[in-house]
């Protein structure tokens, strides 16, 4: 579905991502973990087309896709709920949900599009008539991920879904993530915290000052020496 | 006028000091057309069908002033951006002086064809009245798309935040071009039905900015029901101060805009994220 391949990034002089390599394939939950700064988020933003990489290739459902504009990758497939989740706090949630139905026309119909994104998060429905800055954090983390989800994307980039949220409202937006994979659809998650990765992550990336320096079964990434000194040993 | 400005300002964040230009350009064509449909043999009485026809028309400047000069300074500082569309101003001006003559143009007594009124005692040109039920329809119909329309909605959440609205398929480009057509267009279409009221001058772009600007700061910038009550404010208080000390008109509104700034920086009906 998505192949990252020796990306080098840069922002303005500084080299913030070196040689970044990972794949997420079809129906896959991939965790990409790492400190804050990292690389991260630009690695997401990278791949976005917000940045656009020194060396190395993007490639999404078989087309390289760096160097496009993030309009065009956006219709492509790629759905983003950035970390401040981005909502237009001018507009209503039903209108916040509905722009994407309006950008990217698909076979499916914009109402069904819309009805997805509501059963995956039921409690927006309640909130269908807000606008943004009435909404708790978790609200606005749902109705990010609700509003990518309405793009009908094939895969979805989720910077930080768990971040600032109350552990009450942390399941309700798990079992939601976990629905979208129910739907079929690629999952690539940045995450700082072990402790959010979820259960059904299928792959794990741990990110260090620009370098992916492990990728594999979730399970094996604790048995590694050189992760555990950096994202913590086990807890659970 | 200040309802292009505002959408404009808006959407893109930038100052643009131009829309004077556009306005006296469709002035200036707004004469022309009606010159040319008075001297065609047209019936006088439909004579605001060419003018406003006209003043549409020349909106079409808007797509080759933004893809040609000011997409190269989205990115760029403010002050860029203002001496960008200063540069446009005085470009323009040359232009219509140019094109024609720095002899003020009108249509002579045209806007009487369709006669007069009494109202509330005093005399007043259908015209006039014509005149504020178009911009009437106009806010209404701006106020219209940019509420209830997809493209509104797109406006406005490309307004919020630009990368996200691309994010979700929004093509950022193709939309500033189009809201910089709109607001040109509105302004040509503002300068071509004011017209038959006055005299088309070649200075009349920088006059009705200083006065635009203040409607804006007044009202609150980026917000059109701030567009519309500046308006009301500046041309109600100019009205008064005309009939009652005309030596004041300006310097009023000055004041009404210092006032504003001091007390209120964001305008009488500036939102938080003005």
């Amino acid at each position: 579905m998505l192949s990252v391949a020796g990306v080098d990034v840069f922002i303005q002089s500084s080299q913030i991502l070196r040689g970044v390599s990972l794949e997420v394939g079809a129906r896959e939950v991939v965790c990409l973990v790492g400190r804050n700064g990292s690389g991260k988020t630009t690695t997401l933003r990278t791949v976005m087309g917000y940045l656009s990489p020194r060396a190395g290739a993007v490639e999404f459902r078989g087309r390289p896709i760096h160097g496009r504009r993030t309009h065009e990758i956006a219709r492509l497939g790629l759905g983003w709920a950035p970390e401040d989740c981005g909502i237009f706090s001018d507009l209503t949630v039903a209108e916040n949900i509905e722009i994407a139905t309006w950008t990217r026309p698909r076979g499916r119909a914009a109402a069904e599009r819309v009805a997805q994104a509501y059963e995956v998060f039921p409690a927006l429905r309640r909130y269908a008539a807000r606008r943004g800055p009435e909404m708790s954090g978790g609200e606005r983390k749902m109705l990010s991920i609700a509003r990518a989800l309405a793009l009908d994307p094939e895969m979805l980039l989720l910077d930080e879904p768990f971040e600032g949220l109350s552990p009450a409202i942390i399941p309700a937006v798990s079992a939601g993530i976990a629905a979208i994979t129910g739907l079929g659809r690629a999952i690539l998650i940045a995450e700082s915290n072990i402790h959010h990765v979820p259960d059904y992550t299928t792959r794990l990336y741990v990110i260090e000052r620009g370098e992916i320096i492990f990728g594999g079964r979730p399970d094996d990434a604790w048995r590694d020496p050189g992760v555990s000194r950096i994202i913590g040993g086990r807890s659970r | 006028m200040a309802a292009g400005l505002q959408v404009v300002f808006g959407v893109q964040k930038i100052f643009n000091l131009a829309c004077g230009s556009f306005y006296a350009l469709g002035a200036y064509v707004g004469v022309s057309a009606v010159g040319w449909y008075v001297g065609a043999g047209g019936p006088p009485a439909l004579f605001i069908v060419p003018l406003a026809l006209a003043g549409l028309a020349v909106g079409a400047v808007g797509i080759v002033v933004e893809r040609g000069l000011l997409r190269f300074v989205y990115d760029r500082d403010e002050t860029f951006q203002l001496l960008m569309t200063f540069a446009i101003v005085l470009m323009m001006e040359d232009a219509i002086r140019l094109t024609w003559g720095t002899a003020p143009r009108s249509t002579a007594g045209l806007y009487l064809a369709y006669g007069q009124v009494q109202l509330l005692g005093a005399t007043a040109p259908v015209y006039n009245l014509i005149v504020i039920a178009a911009s009437l329809a106009i806010a209404l119909a701006i106020g219209w798309l940019l509420a209830r329309t997809a493209f509104g909605r797109i406006i406005r959440a490309t307004a919020d935040n630009r990368e996200m609205a691309e994010a979700l398929g929004v093509d950022m480009r193709r939309v500033y071009a189009e809201v910089f057509t709109l607001g040109t267009a509105l302004g040509t279409l503002g300068g071509a039905l004011v017209i038959p009221t006055t005299a088309a001058m070649s200075e009349m772009g920088i006059e009705l900015i200083v006065e635009a600007f203040a409607v804006v700061v007044i009202g609150g910038l980026g917000s059109m029901r701030g567009a519309f009550g500046g308006a009301l404010v500046v041309g109600v208080l100019r009205a008064i101060a005309i009939s009652v000390y005309p030596e004041l008109e300006m310097l009023l509104i000055y004041l009404i805009v210092i006032a504003v700034l001091a007390a209120r920086p964001r305008g009488l009906f500036g939102g938080a994220a003005a």
